[in-house]
């Protein structure tokens, strides 16, 4: 079956590099001082960031882009800075791919993730 | 319950081809192979989002907000340079113990209607 993987170790520049783009600029992903007076342990990835990556190795066992026809995951983890996640895509037959993205620690921090291609 | 079935004005937006490069370049994608399917965070998602976020009625705490889950289905994959209408509604909106549940759903189409894609959130809004 068809696989495609990507190891990938967040950086504050990458998640700076893409809220401007992708315009979420909500301050848990920018200021680390908010971020901990909303109670987190500091920034932390956009979710939208984790999904997409995981959309690139998924467009990669479809194809192409332009075969991805439905994505879907649960935000269920956070990443912040320094974190490695291992994201993962397979091809589970009759044009579904099978998804999956994991941290350094074993913990998935995208669950129920699917998706679908023609 | 809250905005529930509340549906916002449609919203006109233009696949900026810059915007899109970064975008591709930031989640590691070769901008060469065009529109990522997830920069439809941006043209669906991204475009009708901050009306509910700044809509007084529905009363969201952005410090508080959580984007718990996403789904996106395509009929097709706009290309740069092409302009889409994005409209935002309001599937559910549900309080249980003292958190709130939103989902959220924007339909995407083309300028003459024929479909895009449809984005659809769910937002928990700690309390």
């Amino acid at each position: 079956m068809k696989r495609a993987e990507r190891v990938v170790t967040f950086t504050v520049e990458q998640i700076t590099a893409y809220a401007e783009p992708s315009g979420d600029h909500n301050p848990i992903h920018a200021d680390a001082d908010f971020a901990r007076s909303v109670g987190l342990p500091g920034i932390i990835a956009h979710g939208m960031l984790q999904m997409s990556i995981l959309g690139c190795v998924a467009v990669e066992v479809a194809g192409g882009g332009a075969h991805l026809r439905r994505l879907y995951c649960r935000f269920s983890g956070m990443v912040e800075p320094g974190d490695t996640v291992t994201f993962t895509a397979e091809d589970a037959g009759a044009g579904k791919l099978a998804l999956s993205a994991v941290n350094q620690r074993g913990e998935p921090v995208l669950t129920k993730a699917s998706a679908e291609y023609l | 319950m809250g905005v529930e079935g509340k549906t916002y004005p449609a919203v006109t937006s233009v696949i900026e081809p810059d915007r899109v490069a970064a975008f591709a370049k930031a989640i590691g994608a070769d901008p060469a192979d065009g529109v990522p399917p997830t920069y439809a965070a941006v043209y669906s998602l991204g475009a009708t989002a901050p009306q509910l976020f700044g809509d007084p009625e529905a009363e969201v705490d952005f410090g508080k907000l959580l984007h718990a889950d996403q789904e996106f289905e395509w009929q097709r994959h706009p290309a740069a340079g092409e302009t889409v209408t994005s409209q935002g509604r309001v599937v559910s909106d549900i309080s249980r113990r003292g958190m709130r549940f939103l989902t959220y759903e924007t339909n995407t189409t083309t300028v003459d209607g024929s479909a895009v894609c449809r984005s659809r959130t769910l937002f928990v809004i700690r309390s």
